[in-house]
């Protein structure tokens, strides 16, 4: 993971504070799906008392596209009329279904709005923090920028988060399509230096399949979804998938190696799976049994994940249902 | 240190993923140069390469958009010194001419007529009109945008119009999800209505002024009276534009009935509640008659004399007379004016008309003549057709604006070839430039619209391409039917 340098306006113990925390960037835009992640973040963030962001982004207004008029002419006229920007609506729902699940219990929150000005927009990005006694964070966050993507993984400078939660419907686009225009999970999930979790019907309580290939990433990634799962009390399975029929039993040996390790943090594996064939298709065909498929990151940097395509992008791309890279 | 390794430690300083973001732009560069150094086609001069090879490049990077937009215009003007030869200066004078003046002056008129609080008396003037019922406010409302649109340029209607329509939509429902067609009919009607009314006058939009400026760039002769008729003047453009955009409106509503069937089918709650907002205001004050008045002297000076001291300074000196009368502030004009915008008409206009004095546009147009002629398409009807396809296409990937100052000389000189009325050829390519339904980057005014996040670009095209068909048909007919008749 990529060590996080603080951001401008925080003081050393607000930015030691925030490392310490385990912070949660969900992605509102109104869908279903956003709301069903949304969801599962509180029930994550019940479990690891968790800082909770949720992030609308609005794309800057400008005017190259619009004639020459600048489009906050148009958007200073509707603030005259009082009306109010696009998403803030979205991000209330979400702040009440925080309620509704609890997250938001005790009376001791404190409510902070706070402004920063952006070049180029009238409205620049706004944002209301909730702060308990205890430091945990609940953030609404409505910024602007060039582009949704962009928004997002700019606001991981802002603050490090440790997972970045996505709404999506249906699988990517071919990689023709990405060349052109790449769906802003894609972009996202390929240059955010934290863990991404791209929802697809996400419903909680089927549990985690953990993908290993026994590597050392591999572990240190079990180690650290079986941690989080257990603290939600979701099961937790094992698959490993071999090349061919020679490697299955090192595939079985990778699997078992993970169960130990789980075993020593006093964590129940559930189920194990041990595949041959290829390992994204293999994946992706057990998967819709489980909430989430995690699988991890190889640690190649941007450009290169996008060339060489690694499993977990695969996997990411292509999977039916909910899927998790962690890093 | 090996090689090798040199080369993985440099290969990991540079940040390869800046190659990725702009691969356009080197794309672009990369056909750029491989076409300067390809043998020379036949009928082409060497100078007609070099621009071609200019309008190629900058077609990529206006569709494109690795890089922002006005640094095409500062590429074009350094290729037409460095490349061409041309002397600094003429190049400078080469970018301003009246149509540049009058997109400069006409978009600070936006600016000053939308900050007068006038929006909310025209929608009061609207729905006392149409009454409440959804289809009778949403006709209302593209009648009365079309009429202003087509006189102020669309982008000033949809910025003025659309917080009319969001309060309508807000006031019926709070939930977004509730009222989605509601939301589309509405927001649409303002956008297509400004849209199809660009065509209307030539102030209704840059394209319009550019393609007058061609005109005269490319046939007028003052030795010769026989060129006169290419001195196209603001009635005559009215003349022959203004009924096609009278009965685009009604299919508007037609269409967009058709394809969006809204989840309310009266307004009367909005209605009410927006009656009350207006009645705050209180009556029309001193500077509201102001601001109208000179918008009247505007138009008047446009229709009147804009022959004689050219479009450009009429609207120029509308916005002098908004700032003189106090009633905009000159930061509200500059912070609301994309001057970027500017400049890159400024460039592609100039880049046209060497299009034209180097041979390039004449030999693209015969190049393009003996692609069309196997279809039948090289004359007559065929070649309307094809040139209104061709520009629907290509103003859909850019701004009409630019798509016009590009294909503008290449039309022209076809119809030259072609022995067709460059009038003719160069109203139907001005006005199927406004046929950009289909994309939000497509007019000045769905991209406003969808600012206001009601609207997903899907949308756009599911009601798109019917509009953009109607229309097609519309123009054609009044071409075979309606221009004959007016002598050209």
């Amino acid at each position: 993971m990529v060590e996080w340098k603080g951001a401008p306006g925080l003081s050393d113990e607000e930015i030691t504070a925030r490392k310490e925390h385990f912070r949660i960037l969900v992605c509102i835009d109104g869908s279903d799906e956003c709301y069903q992640s949304l969801q599962y973040a509180a029930r994550l963030g019940g479990g690891v008392d968790a800082d909770i962001v949720l992030l609308f982004v609005r794309p800057v207004d400008q005017g190259l596209r619009s004639g020459g008029l600048q489009v906050r002419v148009a958007r200073e006229n509707m603030l005259k009329w009082g009306l109010e920007l696009p998403g803030i609506k979205y991000l209330k729902k979400g702040f009440d279904i925080l309620g509704e699940l609890g997250m938001m219990d005790g009376e001791d929150w404190s409510e902070h709005v706070v402004h920063t000005d952006v070049d180029g927009d009238p409205l620049g990005d706004n944002k209301t923090e909730y702060v308990n006694a205890k430091g945990k964070m609940v953030v609404l966050k409505l910024k602007v920028a060039p582009d949704i993507a962009t928004g997002i993984l700019e606001q991981w400078e802002l603050g490090p988060y440790d997972l970045i939660l996505f709404g999506t419907s249906g699988r990517w686009k071919g990689p023709v399509r990405s060349f052109w225009d790449p769906a802003v999970a894609q972009k996202v999930a390929i240059h955010a230096p934290c863990s991404v979790l791209v929802a697809r019907d996400l419903d909680v309580g089927h549990g985690h399949l953990i993908c290993t290939d026994g590597s050392d990433k591999a572990m240190e990634m079990v180690r650290r979804d079986g941690e989080m799962a257990s603290h939600c009390d979701y099961p937790v399975s094992l698959i490993s998938v071999a090349l061919d029929v020679e490697a299955e039993d090192e595939a079985k040996a990778n699997v078992d190696k993970a169960k130990k390790v789980l075993a020593d943090m006093g964590i129940e594996v559930k189920e194990t799976i041990v595949k041959v064939g290829n390992p994204v298709d293999e994946i992706i065909e057990a998967g819709p049994d489980y909430s989430l498929i995690v699988v991890a990151e190889s640690g190649k940097t941007g450009l290169r994940r996008f060339f060489m395509g690694s499993v977990a992008y695969k996997v990411m791309g292509n999977a039916h249902n909910s899927v998790m890279i962690v890093r | 240190m090996t090689g090798l390794k040199r080369v993985m430690t440099l290969g990991a300083w540079l940040n390869l993923y800046f190659f990725w973001e702009k691969k356009w732009f080197f794309i672009a560069m990369i056909i750029g140069a491989f076409m300067l150094h390809m043998p020379l086609p036949q009928g082409l001069s060497p100078e007609g390469l070099i621009i071609l090879t200019m309008s190629v490049v900058s077609v990529i990077l206006f569709v494109t958009e690795p890089v922002p937009l006005p640094t095409v215009a500062l590429l074009i003007i350094i290729g037409q010194v460095v490349l061409m030869g041309h002397d600094s200066s003429e190049v400078a004078k080469s970018l301003v001419t009246d149509s540049v003046l009058f997109i400069a002056g006409s978009l600070m008129l936006a600016v000053a007529v939308v900050k007068q609080k006038l929006d909310k008396r025209i929608a009061w003037l609207i729905v006392r009109m149409t009454g409440t019922k959804t289809w009778r406010v949403c006709f209302g409302i593209t009648v009365v945008s079309g009429l202003l649109a087509s006189f102020v340029g669309e982008h000033t209607v949809a910025a003025m119009m659309l917080p009319v329509g969001i309060t309508l939509i807000s006031l019926t429902s709070d939930d977004p999800k509730k009222v989605r067609n509601l939301a589309a009919v509405l927001l649409f009607s303002i956008a297509y209505g400004a849209s199809v009314a660009g065509i209307g006058t030539p102030s209704g939009g840059a394209r319009n002024a550019i393609m007058i400026g061609y005109w005269k760039e490319f046939f007028f002769d003052p030795t010769n009276p026989e060129t006169f008729k290419f001195i196209v003047s603001y009635v005559d453009w009215m003349i022959h534009a203004y009924p096609m955009f009278l009965i685009q409106v009604p299919f508007v509503t037609i269409i967009l009935f058709w394809t969006f069937r809204p989840e309310y089918r009266d307004l009367s709650r909005a209605v009410v509640k927006l009656r009350k907002m207006i009645e705050e205001e209180g009556p029309m004050k001193a500077a509201d008659w102001m601001s109208i008045l000179i918008f009247f002297l505007v138009l008047l000076g446009w229709v009147l004399i804009s022959g004689e001291i050219g479009m450009g300074t009429v609207a120029v000196a509308g916005a002098a007379m908004f700032l003189v009368a106090g009633l905009v502030r000159w930061e509200d004009i500059n912070s609301g004016v994309n001057w970027g915008v500017i400049l890159l008409y400024a460039a592609a206009i100039s880049l046209g008309l060497q299009m034209k004095e180097t041979g390039a546009a004449l030999w693209v147009a015969e190049a393009f003549l003996d692609t069309l002629a196997p279809f039948g398409a090289s004359e007559g009807f065929g070649l309307w057709a094809a040139v209104s396809v061709l520009t629907t296409g290509v103003t859909n990937t850019m701004s009409n604006g630019a798509a016009v100052a590009v294909l503008g000389p290449i039309v022209l000189k076809m119809s030259v070839v072609a022995n067709e009325s460059p009038i003719i050829l160069g109203y139907i390519t001005a006005i199927s430039s406004s046929f950009a339904y289909l994309t939000v980057v497509g007019t000045p005014a769905c991209t406003i619209v969808y600012a206001s996040g009601y609207l997903k670009t899907t949308d756009f095209l599911k009601v798109g391409w019917k509009m953009a068909i109607a229309s097609t048909i519309i123009m054609l007919v009044a071409a075979k039917v309606y221009w004959p008749l007016l002598g050209v």
